[in-house]
């Protein structure tokens, strides 16, 4: 795995098709020599490539666990998201006990921390003037910094959910019984795994690893029906568990106050909101969006194993089963035990300043006229044959040094026609002195 | 250094469906030129402004971005019906738009009022009957 990303190409089975070229929504994937290769700098870890390819040669490198569990001390931290994965009849504390059986020394819901984080940000948006974006869906807060920089000053500046439950768990066990645990996630996606080793807004993350819930799944799945349970089973996880659905974290909110949010899902329509509220098209009255990459929220995460349609379902089930079993309609307001987590993140989220042609105002300048040129003469069909996802991005390759304009098969179709033009009249044409003496022997 | 051209787009009357493009062009262009996010946000927001008020309340139009190293200037023209009181169009909460547009979630009569607010400079040109010149400057250094 490299730092920056965890989407990756499998040579062999890639057949250079465009399908992911294409789909990509920020532009980062070339098809060069027949195979689709990602420009890191502008990866978000979105894993729309891997749900593109037909050929299921983009995956994630999650760690293994066999090499987790060999680890000092392994915890394991589950996503609110990975109880969507059963339906809400297997319990929350056996799924747990089939995790532990894998080897872990521990494990915790990161739905705990989520409830915890809903708190301070219901607390943060009454204190603080102007909307806010959730930080929690690393893709998005990327997708921030690389198409929407002027915007980072309205991502909200907390912890993720997994981060602060890390850093909590990390602070406790060392002192309470001076071990130092090697804390674990079990992921849904490749972008919280990249987190793992480039964190947002803090120098490092307090994760050791993650785990593709794909890994894991089908050893968990098999020993349920093995686990007795000494105490009676009880649904004793947080109402917040729901923050693994689309709107969770604003349904949740919502519940203590009435609050104005926006939820959207799908990095497509993600975007588009983002070009609304770029341009002060949307309502100010709205103080808080809760945005995610994955349609559906984190149970549409491309390495979970459930469709997000059954997902969805689950999920709600589970829910209402909680509210059943606690007899709460809502999460809890005031915990003394928040104060445990340290919420604020230390770093300023910067820009990824990447799309400019140049440093220079003036050469960026004769870039752009030399791009504008370029884009009149290239067909502008978008076929991207060329291996580009359409002509004005080949168009910027050409001007930035990193294609050729004959990489166009249109472009080389005129030059080979023009050349064939000239190599004709080369052929046809005869030297002077001949042309001369021909003259002379047509008059003799 | 003299201003160049970096966009020129004809802009219809009541064509919401492109409504928009202008604006998300020039702020791509802004970016490949290295200009900086919060002037990219002011550019956007401008751009849009003006674009929807030609969609909203012209027969159409035409707008133009200029840039030097010093400064973006946004010219807006168009075919009219022109504005009857300038004064009136920067108060804030007037607005001369139907019903219909107001249904829509526009015409809350701050358009030109925020374009005011986000440009450095404005100059609005125009009378009834005849069409309407708007010409904004943006700097780039601050």
């Amino acid at each position: 795995m490299t730092k920056n990303h965890s989407v990756l190409l499998k040579e062999d089975k890639c057949e250079g098709c465009t399908n992911c070229v294409k789909g990509c929504p920020t532009k980062a994937i070339r098809v060069h020599q027949g195979k689709a290769w990602i420009k890191e700098d502008l990866c978000l870890d979105c894993a729309e490539c891997i749900r593109a390819c037909e050929y299921h040669a983009k995956y994630t490198k999650t760690d293994e666990l066999t090499q987790i569990v060999e680890s000092n001390y392994p915890i394991l931290l589950i996503p609110p998201s990975f109880y969507s994965q059963f339906t809400e009849n297997t319990s929350a504390a056996k799924i747990k006990k089939a995790i532990l059986n894998l080897g872990f020394k521990a494990v915790f819901d990161v739905a705990e921390a989520a409830a915890a984080l809903s708190r301070k940000t219901l607390d943060f948006l009454n204190n603080n003037s102007g909307s806010f974006i959730s930080s929690s869906c690393p893709v998005i807060v990327r997708l921030i910094k690389l198409q929407f920089p002027d915007l980072i000053e309205m991502l909200i500046p907390l912890k993720s959910p997994v981060e602060l439950m890390a850093e909590k768990l990390e602070k406790k066990f060392k002192e309470e019984k001076n071990i130092n645990p090697d804390i674990f996630f079990l992921t849904p996606c490749p972008a919280k795994l990249t987190t793992v080793k480039r964190a947002i807004g803090q120098k490092e993350s307090f994760l050791s690893g993650a785990i593709g819930v794909e890994n894991i799944y089908k050893k968990i799945y098999e020993s349920l029906e093995n686990i007795k349970l000494e105490q009676p089973e009880t649904e004793i996880i947080t109402l917040a568990t729901i923050w693994g659905s689309e709107g969770g974290e604003q349904s949740i909110l919502q519940s203590w106050q009435d609050i104005n949010t926006l939820s959207v899902s799908g990095i497509k329509e993600v975007k588009k909101l983002l070009n609304e509220i770029e341009r002060n098209n949307i309502a100010e009255s709205i103080k808080y969006f809760e945005l995610t990459s994955c349609l559906d929220g984190c149970i549409g995460g491309v390495l979970n194993v459930i469709n997000p349609f059954q997902a969805k379902f689950n999920l709600e089930q589970r829910i209402k089963k909680i509210k059943e079993i606690s007899k709460n309609q809502k999460l809890e307001l005031n915990i003394s035990d928040d104060e445990y987590y340290n919420f604020a993140l230390p770093d300023e989220i910067t820009a990824d300043d990447i799309s400019k042609l140049d440093h220079d105002f003036k050469i960026a300048m004769q870039k752009l006229e030399q791009l504008q040129k370029e884009i009149e003469i290239l067909p502008g069909l978008d076929c991207a044959a060329c291996g580009a996802p359409d002509c004005k991005t080949f168009a910027e390759d050409i001007v930035n040094g990193r294609a050729v304009r004959v990489d166009c098969i249109f472009m080389l179709r005129q030059q080979l026609g023009e050349l064939a033009d000239e190599l004709s009249n080369l052929a046809n044409e005869l030297p002077p002195v001949m042309a001369s003496k021909k003259e002379e022997t047509d008059d003799s | 250094m003299r201003k160049q051209q970096i966009l020129n787009k004809e802009i219809e009357s009541f064509d919401f469906q492109s409504g928009g493009e202008a604006s998300s062009n020039l702020k791509n262009i802004l970016r490949k030129l290295g200009v900086s996010a919060q002037i990219v946000r002011k550019t956007a927001i401008v751009t849009y402004e003006l674009e929807m008020n030609v969609v909203i309340h012209s027969l159409g139009g035409e707008i133009t971005a200029l840039i030097s190293e010093d400064e973006l200037e946004i010219r807006v023209d168009d075919d009219g019906p022109g504005i009857a009181d300038l004064d009136k169009a920067f108060t804030a909460g007037y607005s001369t738009a139907s019903d219909e547009i107001r249904e829509m979630g526009f015409g809350a009569g701050m358009g030109l009022v925020n374009v005011k607010r986000y440009a450095d400079q404005i100059d609005v040109k125009s009378s009834l009957g005849e069409g309407t010149h708007v010409k904004v400057i943006i700097k780039l250094s601050s």
